[in-house]
């Protein structure tokens, strides 16, 4: 397996009065294409903003971030917003759908963004939902939905476009056990099965177990060598 | 909320600009129809003339003019007129008088017709006597009545003083207090041989429509042109009154519009605001995504203007609509200033102000939310994602 994401003494600090706050401090580790790989650690110990930097949503205060071999330092807000419509799929812990879409209406839009014609997108999205076994509820806004559709069809808008990297922020978070372990096995499925690449900040245990490797962080700094299972 | 303001806004523009359309129409078909007409003939040098001899540049050959006239597509009609003033006595008393000279045929087909308080109009036939109708003020000063002898005094067109015994036949109104005082209606041949004239004034010229003024105006200065000196004026041109409550009114729905135009902005753009702070995660999430932040600009440019077309198609049924009950619902106006009677409150349709009003409310909202597409679009991702 290839590399499809590299950091290099990331680091990640915010202004606070006459000093700084350290998020992250000199981060570096790699993440090779079809891994399902977790970060882990308390609160306040860095995973979000791990995530928001090699999702692109946030750019480090030092160090590199390498995407598919691509300097992410380099780019300009416009080509950054391009990389994460081609390359990048997310899941928010708290779901984030767009509450006057439908489930169709949701996962078609990263497809939208990339200009796809009519009946490719359509038939995408009826392949995404039907993935994460939603292909009847496609018609249903999210506040139709439960908890744990509502995260099935995040993982469907994830993955729709089939993006080098998905990432998920404590996708579990506010699912209960049967919800959290259905969403665990599906996200598992689609990484075996089309070969996704999964990076997820959690808690959850059993989400931990079920990650080939886990990069534990502490204050801001990876703790020792990632676990590999 | 917005839309409601949007509605309301465009429905009291409607109403607003209706009724001063009805307002305007209303006085301009009054200015033309109590004797002004549609176009009035006069002599080219009629506007250089001297004040005291009147008729010195009158219409000679107005007969012919009359004739011409008549063949010209969208004329109803024409009225010799001649206008003078002198003096008038009732032996004990003088007075000023101002006078017009008619020929009652030809007023009564064009729809001059005065009204008349007491008495009756000026005979349609040749007359053993000089006919004439007062203003009820100058006959109320003379002390006249119906069947009363007054003498009126003039210039003639030659500049001397002349004088013909006149008896009232009747006592009119004109509708304005200022001149009920000074009004005096004679027949033509009456006026022609006090001033020593065969000339008129000027010759009337009535439309079948108002709308027909421009065409035919431009019809008559083409066929009229081989007939001497002669001048043409529209009776927009000579609706000194009309021009100037048309600029007042028209001033006060401007103004009515700057104030529903900030009204909206005001209102809308606040609720826009809010609106787009409750969906900061959403802009965040769709920003996350790779959504082109030129989208997102868009996006609420393109609500705030769609939000207006919609406000403006309910404004302009909920105004049409409520300008219909008003319509059949017979209400009364009182007298305007200088005037004796009330009229029926109604509501014009004018398509030109819907439109002005649609698009006045689709640029408001449009500026309205321009302020809240610009800063979601300028939203930091993490700090949206966050927002809760």
């Amino acid at each position: 397996m290839d590399d499809l994401v590299q950091l290099e003494q990331v680091s990640r600090r915010y202004p606070m009065d006459h000093s700084f706050v350290a998020a992250l401090e000199d981060v570096s580790f790699r993440i090779r294409r079809g891994e399902f790989l977790a970060v882990a650690g308390p609160s306040g110990s860095g995973k979000s903003t791990l995530l928001n930097l090699i999702g692109c949503i946030d750019q480090p205060t030092s160090g590199r971030i390498f995407v598919e071999g691509t300097d992410t330092s380099r780019l300009s807000a416009a080509e950054l917003a391009r990389l994460r419509r081609n390359k990048i799929g997310f899941v928010f812990q708290t779901f984030n759908l767009i509450p006057v879409f439908t489930a169709f209406e949701n996962v078609e839009y990263p497809l939208l963004l990339q200009r796809l014609p009519d009946r490719d997108r359509r038939r995408k999205v009826g392949e995404a939902l039907a993935s994460v076994g939603l292909a009847g509820r496609a018609g249903h806004r999210p506040d139709l939905l439960s908890g744990g559709e509502r995260q099935r069809v995040a993982v469907a808008r994830a993955i729709v476009h089939r993006p080098a990297l998905v990432l998920a922020d404590e996708p579990t978070a506010n699912l209960d056990t049967r919800n959290a372990t259905q969403l665990i096995d599906l996200m598992h499925e689609l990484n075996r099965n089309l070969g996704l690449t999964f990076l997820f900040s959690t808690h959850d245990q059993r989400l931990l177990e079920r990650a080939e490797r886990v990069i534990p962080l502490c204050d801001g700094r990876v703790e020792a060598a990632a676990v590999s299972r | 909320m917005t839309l409601l303001v949007v509605v309301g806004g465009v429905t009291a523009l409607l109403l607003a600009g209706g009724f001063f359309s009805f307002l305007f129409w209303g006085l301009r078909e009054m200015t033309i129809r109590s004797g002004l007409g549609h176009i009035q003939i006069y002599n080219a040098e009629y506007f250089q003339r001297d004040e005291t001899r009147v008729l010195a540049n009158g219409l000679e050959n107005y007969r012919d003019l009359a004739a011409v006239a008549a063949r010209t597509p969208h004329v109803l009609g024409t009225a010799p007129r001649i206008e003078f003033y002198g003096m008038i006595s009732n032996g004990m008393k003088s007075g000023t008088f101002m006078a017009t000279a008619v020929d009652p045929v030809a007023e009564k087909r064009m729809g001059f017709e005065p009204r008349i308080l007491r008495g009756r109009k000026l005979s349609e036939g040749q007359t053993p006597g000089n006919e004439a109708l007062l203003g009820s003020g100058l006959a109320h000063s003379m002390g006249a009545e119906p069947g009363t002898g007054l003498t009126v005094l003039a210039i003639t067109a030659d500049g001397a003083l002349n004088g013909i015994d006149i008896d009232v036949v009747g006592i009119m109104t004109t509708g304005f207090k200022e001149m009920d005082d000074r009004a005096l209606q004679l027949t033509l041949p009456a006026a022609q041989h006090l001033l020593q004239s065969g000339r008129v004034t000027k010759l009337i010229v009535g439309l079948d429509a108002t709308e027909n003024t421009d065409s035919a105006y431009a019809a008559l200065a083409s066929r009229l042109g081989g007939h001497g000196r002669i001048a043409l004026k529209k009776w927009v041109e000579l609706a000194t009154y009309y021009r100037q409550v048309r600029l007042m009114f028209t001033g006060m729905l401007v103004f009515l519009g700057i104030i529903v135009f900030f009204m909206v902005v005001m209102s809308s753009a606040n609720t826009l605001m809010m609106a787009m702070f409750e969906r900061t995660r959403e802009v965040g999430t769709m920003l996350a995504m790779g959504t082109p932040r030129a989208w997102v600009l868009l996006l609420f440019l393109l609500e705030g203007v769609l939000t207006g077309a919609l406000g403006a198609a309910a404004g302009v049924l909920a105004g049409s609509g409520l300008g219909v009950l008003l319509n059949h619902a017979h209400l009364r106006m009182p007298p305007p200033p200088g005037n004796l009677n009330g009229f029926d409150f109604q509501v014009r349709f004018v398509p030109e102000l819907m439109i002005l009003a649609a698009l006045l409310v689709v640029v408001t909202l449009g500026v309205a939310s321009l302020a809240p597409a610009i800063r979601a679009s300028r939203l930091r991702i993490v700090e949206a994602l966050a927002h809760v």
